[in-house]
């Protein structure tokens, strides 16, 4: 999008990420992606008055088959950000995902909406339905490639476990 | 909507059927320690143990098209929603076997024993890659449109929190079918061709997973116990209203000669189809579908050939 005025960097840079979180994750339809620590920076650049907005993403797996899904819908919100006439998106080689990047928005809503939690410091689990510790693990893979699978003995409930 | 609050400590207990129902009716949510009455445990139980086996059968086939997927984006996609597909399974086989009526290893040689039910959808064969995107387009969106309609006000709750994920995720599918089908959609008129073919194999059997009309009243359990919260014929007819012009839009035909559209007094049209033979989607659930046999074989020997592993873990 073209912009007849010569806007702020950084407020096209605040801009920009407000509309980045705004997308969610194609598996969790209501978590943004900053929130799941997707987001690794935010680059403005304005050269012969043509502003380019590079976004750099960290997938949480490599080979995971939504990461050019994601990468269209930043595309897509950025585009429309007023101030940027180019985006590019980079999934970035490191820093490595990990579930500490995630905020605690995103682990409540993973825990109180889709029965998904992180790992405690000291390896144990605590269940997202009963709140019991309860809870014992079953298999490493789960359905994606970023969850294992473990079960609660107290009310009886599988519960799905992010890895990182 | 029934929420996905913590289950009381303790079990319940209801004096009789219609106390019971009374509950459902007000919105309760069942839980795994409740002393729920037999028939809802046998039903609940039957309809998360078809659901699981038809889960493992799809998740299955998705694995015999990864190495035939074209380019490596799309073997990755395929890749991942086997996993997606077996994962399923896996949580929902969990949640069955804790219902107490079979375990995880009887539901497992009664399906590949070929004495269990799976979705009718599972007993034909893919015959190209264009298969797969009218399975990945149309099969994947009713089977969504079901599990939508089974989350919405399901009244199990382990079932209904295993199901929030898996909807989610199903959505995802949707989204991979959708680009699949514009890609063969906007490609050479072979490509056309070859969807359209596809087309003709698979648009049936897509409206036939719904299943046959919901009996009148109450008469189902399903729906009595609010296990499913909508109509057969319902969820078919919304989703015949949605594929039929898209698929229009992209030129494609569909395989129904009496196919029609009709506008009410007030303007409002609808797509209805022809009538339904059900006779195929019968003879799927006495696994006496086109390539039941082929298939229930492939999976049993799946289960013979990774014994070792299961030994070797025990």
């Amino acid at each position: 999008m073209t912009s007849t005025t010569t806007l702020n960097p950084e407020r096209v840079r605040a801009a920009v990420r407000d509309a980045v979180a705004t997308v969610p994750d194609p598996e969790y339809p209501d978590v943004s992606i900053v929130d799941l620590g997707l987001l690794e920076s935010i680059d403005v650049d304005r050269e012969r008055s043509r502003t380019t907005a590079r976004i750099g993403l960290i997938p949480t797996f490599g080979g995971c088959p939504a990461l050019s899904m994601i990468a269209a819908d930043v595309q897509c919100a950025v585009e429309a950000v007023d101030g940027v006439d180019r985006v590019v998106v980079d999934w970035l080689a490191g820093p490595v995902w990990t579930t500490d990047r995630m905020t605690t928005t995103a682990e409540r809503a993973l825990s109180d909406d889709y029965t998904v939690v992180l790992r405690r410091k000291d390896g144990g689990l605590r269940c997202p339905v009963c709140g019991s510790d309860d809870v014992a693990d079953q298999s490493m893979a789960g359905p994606t490639r970023c969850r294992s699978v473990a079960w609660c003995g107290a009310c009886r409930n599988p519960v799905e476990v992010m890895r990182s | 909507m029934r929420t996905l609050a913590a289950p009381p400590a303790g079990g319940r207990a209801w004096a009789d059927l219609d106390e019971f129902q009374s509950f459902i009716d007000a919105g309760g949510m069942v839980e795994p320690d409740d002393d729920m009455p037999d028939e809802y445990r046998q039903e609940v139980f039957r309809f998360i143990e078809f659901h699981a086996n038809s889960e493992l059968m799809g998740g299955l086939t998705e694995r015999d098209w990864i190495p035939h997927a074209p380019g490596i984006r799309l073997k990755q996609v395929f890749l991942a929603k086997t996993q997606d597909e077996i994962g399923h399974a896996h949580l929902l086989y969990m949640v069955a076997a804790d219902m107490g009526v079979k375990t995880r290893t009887e539901m497992l040689e009664d399906l590949f024993e070929g004495r269990s039910r799976f979705h009718n959808v599972f007993h034909y064969q893919a015959v190209t890659w264009a298969d797969q995107v009218a399975i990945a387009f149309l099969v994947d969106a009713a089977a969504f449109a079901s599990q939508r309609a089974v989350f919405a006000d399901c009244t199990y709750g382990p079932y209904k929190r295993v199901l929030k994920r898996i909807v989610a995720e199903e959505g995802f599918h949707m989204r991979h079918g959708e680009e699949m089908l514009l890609r063969i959609a906007t490609g050479t008129p072979t490509q056309h061709e070859m969807f359209q073919a596809a087309l003709d194999r698979w648009w049936w059997p897509a409206v036939q997973l719904f299943g046959p009309d919901s009996p009148p009243g109450d008469a189902d359990p399903l729906l009595r116990w609010k296990i499913k919260s909508e109509r057969n014929e319902v969820l078919r007819h919304a989703y015949v209203q949605k594929y039929v012009p898209l698929l229009h839009g992209y030129g494609f035909e569909i395989p129904d000669d009496e196919l029609r559209h009709e506008t009410d007094e007030d303007g409002n049209g609808q797509w209805l189809t022809g009538e339904i033979d059900w006779e195929p989607l019968k003879a799927t659930m006495r696994n006496g579908g086109p390539d039941s046999a082929r298939r229930i074989r492939t999976a049993a020997d799946n289960w013979t050939d990774t014994a070792w592993v299961r030994e070797a873990l025990a």
